[in-house]
């Protein structure tokens, strides 16, 4: 069997014609390294919409978007058919929503073992989005527990303190992120403070410089 | 009465792009609107550059993510990331309609900077941009006849066999110049520490 390495690039492309586009159709059914190699490229190729210049959308794109779809209501989906190569987007549906609560009482747990904190000192916990949730505890203490990406090359996570009613933000640690982020501020926070998660170049500074990933008010 | 602002709905936002695609296979609405917040806008970006005119480019992400909602039971997560899916949607379609439209294509892509709108002001975004800088770079480090090869493939819509046309090159030049080109990128993106099989976004994953 001979693989279709090159065919594949000018498939990600979409810039084959129907002949050679089928031969890599075809040829990936059966072949495991080139349908790795496809897919690689495919991602390679949806990169490049990153080299597009940036532009805005009109804004009444989404709410056309949201009534072509249908009634808010919707009838129960039929049963999604099975994929072909693979049996896990069902688990991926349940898991998900569930591990976030699962890393959430577990960062507690572990905090909890750590100090003195018993559960009991927990006073709020607040989604923050895109990162998972930000615990605070009686004393002041908060910890941003969730799961981040780790930060790309060159690049750190900085968590922020913005006091309530002031606008200054206050730098209150950097952290490298990962499935299992649980970071406690280097500062305290209280109620109605905003917690913001920057993405910042080199190893994170006194002022934020990079974009907001995540905030939130506890 | 829902909170539709984009990014605001607590019950999705710490969902993975898997976990909100799969919510979007069973019909759940603000999962899908989530991916457009997330998704809407590199998806736009990428059909004004291609087709370029705004109505027809919000006609492309609209079909594209029409598409995302229809088929999104028969997504199959071994073949890679929702918003590499999204993304080659939105090309494919953008390329369909260039190809369609016989319109004028945009070649290099400093020639087509002039449009730029002022950048969204989107949090959710923050890894895009760090992609973005990150792709832009790549490309930049890529030798003059590959960069060139990816724009016209990519950006302009030339088939390959166009592209032979176009470039007086044999098609089989073409096909391995193609594929040296997008290695090369996939080596580069993969020194800047983007992996583009991973996802853009930061939730959970």
């Amino acid at each position: 069997m001979e693989h279709v390495d090159e065919l594949i690039s000018g498939y990600a492309l979409h810039g084959l014609d129907a002949a050679d586009e089928r031969l890599v159709l075809e040829h990936v059914e059966t072949c495991e390294r080139c349908r790795v190699q496809l897919r690689e490229m495919e991602a390679v190729a949806a990169a490049l919409a990153f080299a597009a210049p940036q532009a805005e959308p009109p804004p009444e794109l989404r709410e056309r978007l949201l009534e072509a779809i249908g009634p808010e209501v919707v009838p129960s989906a039929p049963p999604p058919p099975r994929a072909r190569w693979s049996w896990w987007p069902r688990v991926s549906a349940v898991a998900v929503p569930v591990l976030g609560l699962a890393v959430i009482a577990l960062a507690v747990w572990n905090i909890s073992l750590r100090g003195d904190i018993k559960d009991a000192d927990v006073r709020s916990v607040a989604p923050i989005a895109n990162v998972g949730s930000v615990v605070s505890f009686g004393g002041g203490q908060a910890t941003v527990v969730g799961g981040l990406k780790p930060a790309p090359a060159g690049h750190t996570y900085e968590a922020w303190v913005i006091p309530k009613g002031e606008t200054v933000p206050q730098a209150a640690g950097t952290f490298a992120g990962g499935n299992d982020t649980s970071f406690t501020l280097t500062r305290n926070a209280s109620a109605g403070d905003m917690i913001v998660i920057t993405l910042e170049p080199g190893s994170g500074g006194p002022a934020p410089k990079g974009p907001v990933v995540g905030k939130t008010s506890i | 009465m829902t909170d539709r602002r984009p990014g605001r709905d607590p019950s999705t936002e710490h969902l993975s792009d898997h976990g909100l695609l799969a919510l979007t296979a069973r019909g759940d609405r603000d999962a899908f609107a989530r991916l457009y917040d997330m998704y809407g806008g590199a998806a736009y970006a990428l059909a004004l550059r291609i087709v370029r005119d705004r109505e027809l480019s919000a006609d492309v992400v609209q079909d594209a993510f029409l598409t995302v909602w229809r088929q999104a039971s028969t997504f199959d997560p071994a073949r890679g990331q929702p918003s590499s899916w999204i993304l080659t949607l939105t090309h494919h379609k953008a390329v369909d309609t260039v190809r369609r439209e016989q319109r004028r294509r945009a070649e290099a892509l400093d020639e087509a900077r002039e449009s730029v709108d002022p950048a969204p002001a989107v949090e959710q975004q923050a890894w895009q941009s760090v992609a973005r800088d990150q792709v832009r770079s790549a490309m930049a480090k890529l030798p003059d006849p590959h960069r060139e090869v990816l724009e016209l493939a990519y950006f302009a819509g030339y088939s390959q066999s166009e592209l032979a046309e176009r470039l007086a090159l044999p098609i089989g030049t073409v096909k391995s110049r193609t594929f040296a080109a997008m290695t090369a990128l996939r080596e580069l993106l993969a020194q800047s520490g983007l992996n583009p099989e991973h996802e853009w976004n930061t939730s959970t994953s």
